[in-house]
């Protein structure tokens, strides 16, 4: 996989509160590792939502081999998992979605259209 | 800025999630400790941190690095696959004479290396089947094998995610994300 611009922007236990709690915007976070298989096929696809989401929706990762306090804090079961937040709050969550732009791209945009 | 480091010897990095990779580590450095003098190839972990594999090859990238067997030479290339199994056992003292074979060349190509590749491709295909969890689904045609072991294990359907060991005691997520003074 070459190394690209990277539109997934990692967050860490420092840095979780102020990017993703204190966002007044729609905040997607992918609890990953790097050593799970299903989050190398979900990578590629999820760059590229990310990228077409551009400033309407923020995308995060958290990698759970590091940050296992949040993980805990989340109840991360499994690898990958996105976790939807607005203001603070978790409004959706799908675990291990197939790896395809259709499937992510409602993963992370139908919590937030249901609020609306 | 990152930081190159230049390793003395080899580095073979193995994917620490996977138990058929832990246990084939575990037996490199043993044989490597089997050298007089001092072992010749240095076995690590690939780890959780981009960053920090950077550090050991700017062009490495740590999702690569998982996907296939990658040793890190001293001169700052890399050997992956078939390759990078020959370039250890060529380290190895116990396995040298057997290393040799992959370079014998007949009429431009080299056929045991060949083979050592497709024996590579096969076992890395068939770790998900051999127990480890982070190593995704197998191609297609293992998938009835695949299936075959989700049965024995209660599984009716193949998982799209890797079941971590993290698991909470007392759900408090909301509570937490829904402190009054970050809404």
């Amino acid at each position: 996989m070459p190394i690209a611009a990277d539109f997934v922007k990692s967050v860490t236990g420092e840095t979780f509160d102020s990017l993703v709690l204190a966002s007044l915007n729609p905040v997607a976070v992918e609890f990953m590792s790097y050593g799970c298989e299903h989050c190398r096929l979900l990578e590629p696809v999820l760059q590229k939502v990310a990228k077409s989401l551009g400033s309407r929706e923020e995308v995060l990762r958290v990698n759970t081999a590091i940050d296992k306090e949040l993980a805990n804090r989340y109840e991360i079961e499994g690898t990958p998992t996105l976790v939807m937040f607005f203001k603070g709050i978790e409004v959706g969550r799908v675990v291990g979605p197939d790896p395809s732009v259709q499937v992510l791209w409602n993963a992370v945009t139908r919590p937030f259209e249901e609020l609306a | 800025m990152i930081r190159k480091q230049t390793p003395s010897k080899p580095i073979l990095l193995f994917n620490d999630e996977c138990a058929v990779c832990r246990v084939i580590a575990r037996w490199v450095e043993k044989s490597a400790e089997c050298q007089p003098g001092r072992s010749s190839i240095t076995v690590r972990p690939i780890g959780s941190d981009p960053q920090i594999l950077r550090t050991l090859n700017p062009g490495l990238d740590i999702w690569d690095a998982y996907a296939n067997i990658h040793v890190l030479m001293p001169d700052g290339s890399m050997k992956t696959n078939g390759e990078a199994i020959a370039e250890t056992l060529r380290r190895l003292p116990n396995t040298r004479w057997l290393a040799r074979s992959f370079n014998v060349r007949l009429f431009g190509r080299r056929p045991f290396q060949a083979m050592l590749n497709v024996a590579y491709t096969v076992l890395a295909d068939l770790r998900p089947l051999l127990g480890c969890e982070s190593c995704g689904t197998p191609p297609p045609w293992l998938r009835p094998f695949h299936w075959i072991t989700q049965r024995i294990k209660g599984r009716l359907n193949a998982r799209n995610h890797t079941v971590t060991t993290t698991r909470l005691t007392t759900r408090h997520a909301l509570t937490l994300t829904g402190r009054s003074d970050v809404i």
